[in-house]
């Protein structure tokens, strides 16, 4: 059964635009020029009980907008939105105690107090009982290491650790819906390697749906199976991630290197696209289907030192896809 | 419950780490007291009579103004308006909470606060000044009176509402709070009892939800009421409350239509 389900969704925003300068100013007070844009363009997918979707495009692609729907914040143009049997515009109780929307670049904490003051409000706010908010508190505080800083006013915290503040408050009542827009934002290498283990073991332990937006890559690779791809508002790509690669790169990328240079004609009759040829290294790319081929060839016709043979980058990939689509 | 006695806590907290801000308003409202204290100690020597106040009747209604207007008027809802312009309103929304009873809430914190301080600043006004002043001791008047109270912190709550929910279609909408901050100062009757206005003027006044914020309760604490007058005052106290409580779902109703929840 779908958790979510999202049938040819679109949104329109009316803004103005004005000129810059005084005489601009003026300008726009007496005609304004609106202009519609179009974040989201008719976007259908459905995902299913404690699947971890990663949503991925360039800025302004339209992601958080589709999660603003997803969430009840926005009101959606045209198209359907079902989100655990909710329409999350009309933003009922029994929904809005069952998901969580986590933004990276907002708080919802209370600014001028400690955020042990948030949590507090939020086991109230949620109906959250004394012995699981104790549990999930301890849980969250260990994992994050912040019990140091529980009674520190928000406002003097550093943004990984604002962050981490918003994580458990956003989890205090165990939402089955998680969206995480952009949650490793401003995190260090290592408090971004822990909340991924984190938000993978909550989606196991809890059997949540999430989806998950994200500008590294790496997060992306190490938590979701399945991707969506967004561009202008639209759906390039919506599978598994390992499908994503036999369809937008069906290559491997071999790395050679020789131990004498061998000539540049020789090399340049062999199979695939020379990404790099200089001082005894080559860097090769070859169509899955003649990767194994190729690398025969390579090794009965040349002297080799070493040899590797490698799947291209989910990022590289993504790029092409989104350079492509943008042509 | 609870939450709202944690939310309501939040305003007396944040007061607390803004308490330079809190004293300069503080200070303010001092000087505006003082300001019309003494031009009415001016105006109406001992013995003499204005439109039915003696001085000791003005100078009750001037200070004991005062202190309602800090119960009555202070209120958190400046915040609204930022909310709405900044996105940090979707806080709000993701959560299982109705938005109006958290400022009212707020409010009601930062109006407990505020009333704390006009009681201990009036209280030593008093003793320094020793003005003369008028002590209601019936029951019934005293009983109207804090339903008047009641009633003004309501109808406030909802003409702050209402202004601060145009932040949807306006991008800034403190100047819009600043010309109602001014119209309420002078035509709520905070510095002098609105029935000394042109009668035809006051007649329309009547009609307005201003005129019960503040002259309608200090009124009945000088007994200077009718039981018309009485019934007809709480009638159109509630009919404006009910007139904007349903104004305000409406302007929210579209308000979350147009919601970009930007900046986030």
């Amino acid at each position: 059964m779908a958790i979510i389900s999202v049938s040819h969704l679109s949104k329109q925003y009316k803004t103005y635009q004005k000129e810059p300068g005084f005489f601009g100013s003026i300008k726009s007070l007496v005609a304004r020029k609106y202009q519609t844009i179009q974040a989201v363009k008719d976007v259908s997918f459905d995902i299913t009980e404690g699947e971890l979707i990663g949503f991925i495009g360039p800025n302004g692609a339209g992601k958080t907008t589709t999660l603003k729907m997803l969430s009840g914040l926005l009101y959606p143009s045209s198209g359907k939105v079902q989100v655990l049997g909710y329409t999350p515009f009309e933003r009922k109780k029994q929904f809005l105690k069952q998901i969580s929307l986590v933004m990276g670049q907002k708080n919802q904490l209370w600014w001028d107090l400690p955020p042990m003051e948030t949590f507090l409000l939020n086991k109230e706010i949620y109906e959250v009982s004394q012995e699981q908010f104790d549990q999930t508190l301890r849980d969250l505080v260990e994992l994050l290491d912040i019990a140091d800083i529980l009674k520190v006013q928000v406002r003097k915290l550093s943004l990984g650790q604002r962050m981490k503040c918003e994580l458990v408050a956003a989890l205090l009542h165990n939402p089955k819906v998680l969206f995480l827009d952009e949650p490793t934002i401003g995190l260090d290498v290592v408090m971004q390697k822990k909340l991924r283990e984190f938000i993978k073991a909550y989606n196991e332990k809890y059997k949540a749906t999430i989806i998950l937006t994200s500008h590294y890559m790496g997060d992306v690779e190490a938590l979701c199976k399945r991707v969506i791809i967004i561009n202008h508002g639209t759906i390039l790509f919506d599978g598994l991630l390992s499908h994503l690669v036999k369809k937008f790169a069906p290559y491997k990328l071999i790395s050679v290197v020789f131990r004498e240079t061998p000539d540049q004609k020789k090399i340049e009759k062999l199979e695939g696209e020379i990404k790099e040829f200089q001082s005894g290294q080559l860097l090769l790319r070859v169509s899955q289907a003649k990767a194994n081929e190729t690398i025969a060839n390579l090794l009965k016709s040349f002297s080799i030192a070493d040899i590797t043979i490698e799947d291209p980058d989910i990022e590289d990939i993504i790029r092409d896809v989104f350079v492509k689509a943008n042509e | 419950m609870k939450k709202y006695f944690l939310i309501a806590k939040s305003a007396w907290d944040e007061i607390v780490i803004y308490r330079l801000n809190f004293s300069l308003w503080r200070i303010r409202q001092i000087f505006l007291l003082l300001t019309s204290y003494f031009l009415w100690l001016a105006v109406l020597p001992p013995k003499t009579m204005l439109g039915g106040y003696s001085q000791a009747m003005i100078l009750t209604y001037i200070l004991g103004g005062a202190v309602i207007s800090s119960l009555i008027f202070s209120n958190r809802s400046f915040q609204i308006g930022d909310d709405i312009e900044s996105g940090d309103l979707s806080n709000y929304l993701l959560r299982p909470l109705n938005y109006f009873r958290y400022y009212f809430a707020k409010d009601i914190g930062d109006k407990l606060m505020n009333a704390c301080f006009a009681a201990v600043e009036i209280t030593i006004l008093f003793l320094i000044l020793k003005p003369p002043f008028v002590l209601q001791n019936n029951a019934v008047f005293l009983l109207f009176f804090f339903c008047s109270v009641f009633f003004a912190i309501i109808l406030n709550f909802f003409i702050n509402l209402f202004v601060s929910l145009m932040a949807f279609w306006i991008d800034e909408v403190w100047p819009l709070r600043f010309l109602l901050t001014i119209l309420l100062t002078f035509f709520a009757g905070g510095l002098f009892p609105l029935n000394l206005l042109p009668s035809s003027l006051f007649s329309v006044f009547q009609l307005l939800p201003v005129t019960y914020l503040l002259y309608f309760p200090m009124k009945i604490y000088l007994g200077q009421v009718t039981a018309v007058a009485l019934f007809w005052g709480f009638a159109t106290t509630i009919l404006w409350i009910f007139i904007l409580e349903r104004s305000c779902q409406f302007v929210w109703k579209k308000g979350m239509k147009v919601y970009s929840a930007s900046g986030r």
